[in-house]
């Protein structure tokens, strides 16, 4: 009776055996990309201005602004040049019968490399616009702070209304 | 009934991150277009993509420079043109053979609206170049 059990298992065995695979069978399914050289202008944070006192708007947090951040990713180092402007005129605002005094400032707020933090150091101003070389690959950010006063230095009131300034922030190929 | 409540807590958390996270962004490529020569004689054309992942801009403006940025004469079909959020945007731009060699830059500069309550502060620019 053993014998045939023995056998039974053999047969079984081998007959599984023969029925298993050759071999397992799998793919390998690719996902395919490429990255183009790129620049890329981010809005990160949207610039507010604050009305600290009535002749002036800034957007230094201290003073209920909001400093816009922008945000640039480039792909591909040495491609491309950031030009970041602090806004020298109102976009939209109430009708202005005195002059606006502007001030602002543009920097390297973070970086993704660090070799990034030298393009403060080794960027150029002309007037409200700094440029920044981008020599490397990787996203940088950058704060525009802006300041406008109303009355010619005589500190006038800014009418009541809704006031809009425009940063502008360039990507261009070098 | 406390689980509930967490993960109820938890999901508006992630929402919120993810709304107030999202990207705004402008760009266009290639880098270094190139002209190409149609069947037309004397005119050129190249082809620029734009992607636009800014909400709160939807018209963009094409122009073309020399090395003075002084604009450089182009057809195309809309010089100013609608690009909703997260579309993609493929820009035939044709120049005549005595300006194709002047053309230095080619650039797409957001349009921001002026009266509306939204109003971004941020006008980006993406500039690429003939080489």
């Amino acid at each position: 009776m053993n014998k045939f059990i023995t056998l039974g298992l053999i047969i079984g065995l081998s007959g599984c055996a023969l029925l298993m695979p050759k071999e397992v069978a799998a793919e390998n399914i690719d996902i395919t990309g490429t990255v183009q050289s790129r620049c890329t202008v981010n809005t990160d944070t949207p610039g507010v201005y604050g009305n600290p006192s009535a002749h002036q708007l800034t957007t230094l947090p201290a003073s209920a602004g909001q400093v816009p951040i922008v945000r640039i990713d480039v792909s591909l180092a040495n491609a491309y040049k950031a030009q970041i402007s602090y806004p020298t005129s109102f976009a939209s605002s109430p009708s202005l019968s005195d002059t606006v005094a502007w001030t602002g400032a543009v920097a390297v707020d973070q970086t993704s490399v660090s070799g990034m933090s030298a393009y403060q150091a080794a960027s150029t101003t002309t007037g409200a616009m700094r440029s920044y070389a981008l020599t490397l690959a990787g996203t940088t950010w950058f704060s525009v702070a802006s300041t406008a006063a109303y009355g010619g230095g005589q500190a006038k009131a800014f009418p009541g209304g809704v006031y809009t300034a425009h940063v502008v922030a360039e990507c261009i190929a070098q | 009934m406390y689980r509930s409540i967490v993960l109820f807590v938890l999901l508006c958390g992630c929402s919120a991150l993810i709304l107030s996270k999202n990207a705004v962004a402008h760009d266009m490529t290639p880098t270094y277009p190139k002209w190409k020569i149609t069947q037309h004689d004397g005119i050129y054309k190249t082809t620029m993509e734009m992607f636009n992942s800014r909400t709160d801009v939807n018209w963009y403006e094409i122009g073309v420079f020399d090395d003075d940025w002084k604009p450089i004469r182009f057809v195309t079909s809309y010089r100013v043109f609608k690009l909703e959020y997260l579309g993609v945007a493929k820009i035939d731009v044709y120049i005549n053979a005595r300006d194709k060699d002047r053309a230095e830059y080619i650039c797409s500069k957001s349009k921001l609206k002026g009266g509306s309550n939204d109003k971004p502060m941020v006008e980006s620019r993406i500039c690429s170049r003939f080489k």
